[in-house]
């Protein structure tokens, strides 16, 4: 078992690998390149270069993914041939990277036309700036450069007189600004995906991860109730349905079960809103976040979202279970008990249910990914905070950071579901087990 | 007293002026609301006469504002204004470049002035102002006793790297270009509360750009660039947290500067919270009926018809220069022949896209970006839908077998969508074929100045000249100034526009206005369907309530009824 | 064929299912002559109506003909999402072909990679290949091959490994036969029943899933009638006109029912058969 479970873990962590592949690199080689979209049609190409520098995103793709999942920072480390630290800016959310000193003192560095400043960070907060030119290292050539931490979080190689140009982009305006005096290399500092830093959000200047962390809490609140209600009532109502197989009440549940999933989420979220919330006034319509813990605050505004994807949701499940019921109450070995005159519940409750959940139970786990991709939509419309809004927000915007994240922790949850769903199921069917 | 005063005093007596517009322009140059309205307290008034219920309360004393309005029962204090707004990334507020970002922010950061919502301009963090004869010398008097939130005082140094920051090329402000008469070393601080600017050309609209809304006056000592790292105001609310795409929560300060009707410090609430509902209107509406939120900013129309009949709403309307202007880059083909950008501008059917895409409200434009809400604007005819001039204007260009042309336009502005199906079916029979590209707001807003085609949404501002050398003006070297989307330069625009700007007598400026509205007409590279009426809609419990043509935020003086 | 259709005849409800289809068929083709205006012809004197005489389903917010636009939009439906499905067949019957009768590294790379592709929830994989490529009609046939072609593979492949052990397919492989020849000629037909079934489900999730990105406002431009973008755009006037959402939203659901019970009436004969 112990070995099934392993292997089964690898194959999901190679999964997990080519996924990350996949993601990183439709978003980084897409038609139209991340500056371009970011920059807009019309920026120079020196313009473009310059930002693209900035961003890391002339260096080769191999290290830009190295970069992405475990981060740049132990790379800039070497560089610099100091330790580098990341800190919240005091009262913000902020992050600084900074270079620790061997006295412990966080240091950075900026250029004054050939002057290396260093600034060090006193225990209260302020900066001390200090001139630091013994930094600067000069090869046969005569070159002198040097590696150090910039106030943008980059790190960086200055190179003494080549006053390298590079722009800033006014954003609002829409126009460019040239300065001098610039470095010659950047790296972007972050940690990396898997150390929980997958890099700073283009849309709101933030790192992806804290914001991330808040919209997983609010859609596994939203997904999980959703989930709790649709599991057992689509379980319940399909094995009613294939037990009473042909009847009128199969045929209701069935039909009824197969328009609710036919109808699309957006479409039924909108009506939800207009009869119950609009008209009857019966539960509020959408979902206000006036705080982080609303959702703790006035629960009832859960019942649309919950609702929409529990109708959504609920046919499918029905379905299979149903389908499932039928076949088994076919089996030779449940047509033996009957004809042994076994009583009905008994029959049912102790020898069909069992086997009949088994099919369900993998289709509930596999449609994980459904309930997923329902939280998109039904998060749109509510207005609800969560990770599909995120997700869809980013990719409407390119926030290339925030969507290879979502994505990437999006993916994480079905495929973990799955290899739940496998377990679980190897456990219920011990005809295969360990294969 | 300014010696333009009885000018002006004359002009209104003749029925030149309005009274309203008397007011403003008394109040523009420095004198208080006021002792304007004492000064033609006996006149006749004018046929033009506006009714008097329109023209605000008098105040018992001088200066105009901040005195408080009285408000009927007594306001009372506390409790939670929950609004409905876009919370977008902000840092420095001179590059604020829509009037959503500045709203949160403004009741934690002030402006020098305040333009009311009847357009009428009073100082504020200013004590008052004083221009001279010629209106190049503009001397501009700090109140005193204001503190910024983290206790330091607001002095004479604040204003001037404020206004250094607006004109630093460096932070790209739209301020350059609005206030392009300017220049950092003109700027003169006379003591630690007079500062003194000196023009480089004649301009009367001094307050109304103070109080344009990326001009919020930051703390020389704190601010980096990045308000949302520092963010120290002097207004009545300190910034609790900023979560972009969330919530905004601002929390009531002790000691702010104003005091209410009960001689308290304002404000009479405790928090205000700005709530992203995200760009779906449904639920907006939804949380608005069901209590979940008091008050909606920018209301697009579509949530004004839903809520029109609801009895809890109390909805505000403004008659604005708010429009959704249609935008073709003069530097880009085939726009660059005056002839396809007038073919186009013809196959507009300007009443039928008001009374379609904004339903009626609001009024028609005519293709100059000047708006009757304007005091000097010039009454021209709206230009008549005619496809066949439009037809023979573009084979005259060279496209007598038709013309494709891509329109960009951002799918969350329903009504500029609607302009947009109008406009394709319209301009059809002239032998434009026009595809709609639409994108997310925040795309379009990364790119507007960029599309060749596209339709940009532009805020009211009081004057009409404003806008015109915010959008439609180049600087000396002939570079378009940043917000002209269109890259237009019309030298004789330019400056007639600057003798506009100089010119204090309406009829004259009118003169003139005709004159740029007639070169816009017919060589400029806009089309305005429609000025857009607009709205604010608050739950009746919210007391106080006002509207803004230019749906600036102003809820210093908002209390909540017990519900 | 003759083979399906008797199969469908015989069961009530894929014949009740295929009326459906059947109808939605019947109106994309003859859209032109059933429609009784035109599609994009607005009408600024009728702006927001309810059901009418004149406009049996009512009008939309620029006065254009609800049923005008519900009817063309079944042919927009109704080619993109029949289209992105022979795309997605055609891109995952190879991939499945070459895996599963190739077996060994070939097999386990191609799998794999698909694995990856399929651990997407759909909708996620829309929006980055959107978010990538930028939303139209084309973009939209190959954001549902993308994401459907892993499944057939799956399917497609699982097929082949059972029907690469039958004596015909050793007897051609002595012939001499290439391996293409092997596959097309030899195996898939003999795996054509199960993915029809397969397929038609697919048509049925592709209707669903145009709607969804239309509603996204990744669909289509305006003013093409998709159903989706209908949706997406009358749900702004709900409040004052709940017919322009309602009757598209009726068509989705009408024709994704359809083609679900189609494929599952279908699949029962064919289990049946065999």
């Amino acid at each position: 078992m112990a070995n099934f479970i392993v292997r089964r873990l690898l194959t999901m962590l190679l999964t997990m690998f080519i996924v990350s592949i996949f993601i990183f690199a439709l978003a980084e080689i897409a038609p139209g390149n991340v500056a371009r979209n970011i920059l807009g049609a019309f920026a120079t190409p020196e313009q473009e270069a310059s930002f693209r520098e900035q961003l890391g995103l002339n260096q080769p793709l191999h290290i830009r993914y190295i970069n992405w999942l475990v981060g740049s920072d132990w790379r800039a480390s070497r560089l610099i041939g100091m330790p580098l630290t990341r800190i919240k800016k005091p009262g913000t959310d902020f992050y600084q990277w900074w270079a620790v000193d061997e006295d412990g003192t966080l240091v950075r560095w900026k250029l004054e036309e050939e002057d290396l400043i260093a600034l060090r960070r006193q225990t209260d907060g302020t900066v001390e700036e200090s001139l630091d030119n013994d930094r600067w290292q000069t090869d046969e050539e005569g070159v002198s450069r040097a590696w150090g931490v910039d106030t943008h979080n980059h790190a960086v190689m200055w190179e003494k007189g080549s006053g390298e140009t590079y722009w800033m982009r006014a954003k609002a305006a829409g126009w460019w600004v040239e300065k001098s005096g610039g470095p010659r290399t950047y790296i972007p500092l972050q940690k990396g995906m898997l150390r929980g830093d997958p890099g700073q959000s283009v849309q709101t200047g933030r790192p992806v991860a804290d914001t991330l962390a808040r919209r997983i809490q609010n859609s596994a609140i939203l997904a999980g109730i959703a989930f709790a209600i649709v599991m057992p009532l689509a379980l319940v109502l399909g094995l009613i349905a294939g037990l009473n197989e042909g009847k009128p009440t199969d045929r209701i549940l069935s039909v009824a079960g197969l328009i609710t999933t036919s109808t699309p989420e957006f479409a039924t979220g909108i009506f939800l809103i207009l009869i119950l919330a609009s008209w009857l006034k019966l539960v509020p319509g959408a979902t206000v976040f006036g705080s982080e813990r609303a959702i703790f605050e006035n629960p009832k505004m859960l019942i649309l979202p919950v609702l929409t994807l529990t109708l959504i949701e609920l046919g499918y499940v029905l379905r299979i279970t149903r389908a499932s019921m039928v076949e088994v109450m076919r089996e030779p070995y449940i047509r033996t008990a009957f004809i042994k005159g076994l009583p009905y519940s008994r029959i049912v409750f102790k020898h069909a249910i069992r086997n009949a959940l088994m099919a369900p139970i993998t289709v509930i786990m596999l449609h994980v990914n459904w309930l997923i991709g329902g939280i998109v939509v039904v998060e749109a419309i509510f207005g609800f905070p969560g990770l599909g809004k995120y997700l869809y927000e980013s990719a409407l915007y390119k926030d290339i950071f925030a969507i290879e994240a979502g994505a990437m922790v999006m993916v994480f949850f079905a495929v973990g579901t799955q290899l739940v769903a496998d377990i679980v199921y190897t456990f219920l069917n011990p005809r295969i087990r360990y294969a | 007293m300014h010696k333009a005063i009885p000018d002006l005093k004359d002009q209104y007596e003749k029925g030149k002026m309005t009274r309203r517009e008397f007011l403003r322009y008394a109040s523009l140059l420095g004198m208080s609301l006021g002792a304007a309205q004492a000064l033609i307290a006996g006149c006749a008034p004018p046929a033009t006469e506006v009714p008097p219920t329109e023209v605000p309360p008098t105040p018992t004393t001088a200066p105009a504002v901040p005195t408080p309005t009285t408000v009927p029962a007594g306001p009372r204090r506390g409790g939670t204004l929950r609004v409905r707004g876009n919370i977008g990334r902000i840092d420095h507020p001179a590059r604020f470049s829509w009037v959503a970002n500045s709203n949160p922010a403004r009741h934690v950061a002030e402006y020098l002035t305040l333009t009311d919502e009847n357009n009428i301009t009073h100082p504020y963090l200013l004590d008052s102002w004083e221009a001279s004869d010629d209106l190049l010398t503009w001397t501009l008097n700090l109140r005193q006793g204001i503190k910024w939130n983290n206790g330091d005082d607001f002095v004479a140094d604040d204003v001037v790297f404020t206004m250094e920051e607006w004109l630093d090329e460096e932070v790209g402000s739209s301020t350059l270009g609005l206030m392009s008469y300017l220049t950092e070393e003109n700027i003169e601080k006379v003591n630690d509360h007079t500062i003194t600017l000196h023009l480089d050309s004649p301009q009367i609209a001094v307050p109304e750009h103070l109080f344009h809304y990326p001009n919020q006056i930051m703390n020389y000592r704190t601010f980096e660039g990045d308000f949302i790292q520092a963010p120290v105001g002097t207004g009545p609310y300190t910034l609790d947290e900023y979560s972009e795409g969330e919530r905004v929560v601002l929390k009531a300060r002790a000691d702010y500067w104003q005091t209410g009707a009960d001689g308290q410090p304002l404000p009479y609430l405790d928090e205000m919270v700005y709530i992203d509902l995200g760009e779906e209107v449904s639920a907006w509406i939804a949380a608005f009926q069901g209590g979940e939120i008091d008050a909606i900013s920018e209301p697009e129309a579509t949530v004004f018809l839903a809520l029109q009949d609801d009895p809890n709403a109390n909805i505000m309307g403004t008659p604005t220069g708010q429009t959704r202007v249609l935008r073709m880059r003069v530097d880009k083909e085939p726009w660059t022949d005056n002839n396809v950008r007038m073919a186009l501008k013809l196959c507009q059917d300007h009443e039928k896209i008001l009374a379609m895409a904004h339903f009626g409200e609001g009024a028609p434009g005519a293709d100059f970006h000047v708006a009757p809400v304007h005091p000097a604007y010039c009454e021209r005819p709206i230009p008549p839908y005619d496809p066949d001039r439009a037809r023979s204007l573009l084979e005259k260009a060279g496209y007598a077998d038709g013309l494709t042309v891509e329109i960009a336009v951002a799918s969350d502005w329903t009504d500029v969508v609607s302009y947009a199906e109008i406009l394709k079916q319209d301009a059809a029979p002239a032998g434009f074929d026009i595809q709609i590209n639409t994108m997310p707001v925040s795309a379009y807003w990364d790119l507007w100045t960029e599309v060749d085609l596209g339709v940009t949404p532009w805020t009211h501002r009081p004057l009409g000249t404003m806008v015109l050398s915010l959008a439609y003006t180049c600087d000396d070297e002939g570079e378009p100034v940043p917000w002209n989307e269109t890259r237009w330069c019309d030298d004789e625009f330019t400056s007639l526009l600057t003798q506009a700007e100089g010119t204090l007598d309406v009829e004259e400026r009118r003169q003139i206005m005709c004159q740029l509205e007639e070169i816009q007409y017919e060589r400029g590279s806009i089309g305005i369907p429609y000025w857009q009426g607009i709205w604010m809609i608050a739950h009746k419990k919210v007391q106080n309530w006002k509207g803004h043509p230019t749906q600036y935020d102003l809820f210093n003086e908002l209390w909540l009824e017990e519900a | 064929m003759r083979d399906i259709f008797s199969l469908v005849s015989a069961s009530k409800v894929a014949l009740a299912a295929l009326a459906i289809v059947l109808f939605w068929i019947f109106v994309a083709i003859f859209a032109p002559v059933i429609s009784p205006y035109d599609p994009l012809e607005q009408d600024s004197t009728a702006v927001n109506q309810g059901p009418s005489a004149k406009h049996l389903l009512g009008t939309d917010d620029l006065g254009r003909d609800l049923l005008a636009r519900v009817i063309h939009g079944a042919r927009v439906i109704l080619v993109l999402a029949p289209v992105s499905v022979l795309c997605a067949l055609l891109v995952g019957t190879t991939l499945g072909l070459s895996a599963g009768y190739s077996g060994g590294m070939v097999d386990e790379v191609v799998m794999r990679i698909l694995d990856g592709i399929m651990a997407f929830p759909a909708i996620l994989l829309y929006l980055i290949i959107l978010f990538a490529v930028g939303a139209s009609a084309i973009n939209v046939v190959i954001a549902i091959t993308i994401a459907g072609a892993p499944g057939i593979a799956r399917l497609v492949r699982s097929l082949t490994l059972d029907i690469r052990t039958r004596e015909y397919i050793a007897a051609a492989e002595l012939r001499g036969e290439n391996p293409f020849y092997i596959m097309f000629v030899e195996i898939f037909p003999n795996a054509w029943g199960p993915i029809i079934v397969d397929a038609m489900l697919r048509v049925g999730y592709a209707v669903f899933a145009i709607g969804t990105l239309g509603f996204l406002g990744l669909g289509l431009p305006p003013p093409a009638p998709d159903w989706g973008s209908m949706v997406a755009r009358g749900r702004t006037y709900i409040w004052i006109n709940p017919w322009a959402v309602l009757w598209p939203s009726l068509a989705i659901s009408s024709l994704v029912v359809g083609l679900n019970l189609f494929a599952d009436g279908l699949r029962e004969e064919v289990t049946r058969y065999q």
